[in-house]
């Protein structure tokens, strides 16, 4: 579902920030990209949604060379890929709903669909009470979920979550974890950016490690499993 | 995916905007009624001119001499000649009716006249041209052709009259053209402006549209038809301007202009063809306006 051959990306005048990444998650799987504030993780999901460019080597998306892609084709390959950004982009005057419709506006779903898939959507993510609120009045765990709500609402093959639970505490971490678990089984490909060990040890799913722009290391889930008990 | 639901889309998006800054939007639709509002203004001065200049054209008469030798049946028969060549009015001025006028405007030494022994004055044809060639070129043409007929001895025109009032007329045309111009370039660039506000002002909105997937076009189109509505809602307030002036001013005007105009004269400032012009002179700098804004300040 997501290949990468080779890449890297500098900023210009920078040295690398992500140098030789060879990755390469199936459709379903479900991923940890961690390694500490500064590695690159950010920079990564980035380039899997065409926010950044590689500066060399091959990105395949879906089966698309998204290194040749043509900058017209960018919104159709985006309404395949659902994110969730780590400073959440709502809309602080629009509400809850109407943030989460944005995906469906884009497509030009009519008024009264739209309407239905938003209230199931946030249904889903438990915020059915909350459509007619503004985002601000929400506390930071209910923020995080309509942003999923928004990055789920048109059903994407893949979902990239950047620092999902970055500003949450433990309790909400494990609501909005077993959210995206979720949504991984009912077949989204899920890639998750964390800097956080304590998910890694409590979802024990294959975790790529990404150090200094370079991944040290990629185990499945079993092997973090094992390594996980050994500790 | 359906074009009615993007359409809905863009008329609310368009609606949002307009009443998310009133304000900026407020300047704009201002500018475009000031600019679509001297336009009017300018076009019914463009046609009080050419009223003016046609009630003055009516005073261009063309004075035909005739030889002096011919007779009275003779003198007729120029006369029809005339008519039917210029398809204008004519008076026969008889030469003792022209020596009496003579000698009335020449005052005292009109006395002198009647000291002599014979009148020396030929009868004259007095034309007056009808309106489709009260112009410099076909004047010309006309004295050319009374000219070549036989028993005319000469042919006189108030020429240089003509000319200047013509040309006056086209320098004023051609000015307020200039100004018209200016005007709706100016009128563009600040349109454009208020919507670069309008666009700075929904950054996060258009970011958040980009990285959901949506098109350039998609996230322009809002932004025209903010435009359009701009230029709808400006010509909507110079036409009510317009009307309100000609309801208001229009009478006393006429009046003032009657003398020299006739009866009739400034009634009607708003003309359903006028509005129409208006209109679509409306939409085209609101949308002007907006692709140029879009062009300029949308990078997406
Ligand atoms: N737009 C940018 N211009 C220059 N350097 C950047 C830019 N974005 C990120 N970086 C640099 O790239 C490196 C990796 O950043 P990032 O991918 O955000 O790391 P992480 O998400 O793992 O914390 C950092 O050193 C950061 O300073
Ligand atoms: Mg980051």
């Amino acid at each position: 579902m997501i290949q990468f051959f080779h890449v890297y990306k500098a900023y210009p005048g920078d040295p690398p920030v992500l140098s030789d990444i060879n990755l390469n998650v199936e459709k379903g799987e479900f991923v940890f990209l961690t390694g500490p504030s500064g590695a690159g993780k950010t920079t990564l999901l980035k380039l899997i949604f065409c926010a950044e460019k590689a500066t060399k080597g091959q990105i395949l998306v879906g089966g698309r060379n998204i290194a040749r892609i043509r900058e017209s084709a960018v919104p159709y390959l985006r309404r395949n890929i659902g994110v969730v950004f780590q400073d959440f982009k709502l809309l602080p005057h629009r509400t809850v709903e109407d943030n989460v419709s944005f995906t469906l506006d884009v497509l030009g779903v009519p008024r009264a669909e739209a309407r239905e898939k938003v209230r199931r959507m946030l249904k889903l993510v438990g915020l059915e009470h909350k459509a007619d609120s503004f985002p601000l009045r929400l506390s930071g765990g209910e923020q995080q979920r309509v942003v999923i709500a928004r990055a789920l609402v048109n059903d994407p093959t893949i979902l990239l979550a950047d620092e999902p639970t970055g500003n949450l505490d433990p309790a909400l971490t494990v609501e909005i974890m077993d959210l995206l678990t979720q949504v991984n089984v009912r077949g989204t490909t899920v890639v998750v950016a964390t800097h956080d060990a304590t998910l890694l040890s409590r979802y024990q799913k294959r975790t790529v490690r990404l150090e200094r722009g370079q991944i040290v290391s990629d185990e499945d889930g079993v092997k973090a499993a094992r390594r996980m008990a050994a500790v | 995916m359906s074009v009615l639901a993007k359409a809905t889309y863009f008329w609310r998006s368009a609606a949002v905007g307009l009443r998310h800054s009133p304000f900026v939007h407020f300047i704009a639709v201002t500018t475009i009624a000031i600019a679509l509002f001297s336009a009017g203004m300018a076009r019914g001065a463009a046609r009080m001119l050419d009223n003016l200049l046609a009630s003055l054209g009516g005073e261009v008469e063309v004075t035909v001499y005739l030889a002096p030798e011919l007779g009275e049946d003779e003198v007729h028969g120029m006369r029809s000649r005339v008519e039917e060549l210029s398809a204008g009015q004519v008076t026969v001025v008889p030469p003792d009716a022209a020596l009496t006028r003579l000698r009335t405007e020449l005052g005292d030494l009109g006395d002198a006249l009647a000291e002599l022994p014979e009148n020396p004055l030929p009868a004259t044809l007095e034309l007056r041209v009808p309106p489709e060639k009260r112009n410099p070129a076909a004047l010309q043409a006309l004295a050319k052709e009374l000219r070549a007929l036989p028993g005319v001895s000469g042919v006189d025109y108030g020429e240089a009259a003509v000319e200047r009032l013509t040309a006056i007329a086209r320098a004023l045309r051609f000015g307020s053209l200039v100004a018209f111009v200016v005007v709706l370039g100016a009128t563009v660039i600040i349109v454009a402006a208020t919507l670069q506000l309008a666009i700075y002002a929904r950054r996060g909105e258009i970011e958040i549209q980009k990285l959901v997937g949506a098109t350039d076009r998609f996230v322009k189109a809002p932004f025209l038809l903010e435009g359009l509505l701009q230029g709808l809602m400006g010509a909507g307030v110079a036409l009510l301007g317009l009307w309100a002036f000609g309801r208001l001013l229009g009478p006393t005007l006429g009046q003032l202009f009657a003398f020299l105009l006739g009866p009739g004269v400034g009634t009607a400032w708003v003309e359903p063809r006028l509005a129409l012009e208006l209109v679509g002179a409306g939409c085209g700098l609101g949308l002007g306006g907006s692709f140029v804004a879009v062009g300029r300040f949308l990078r997406v």
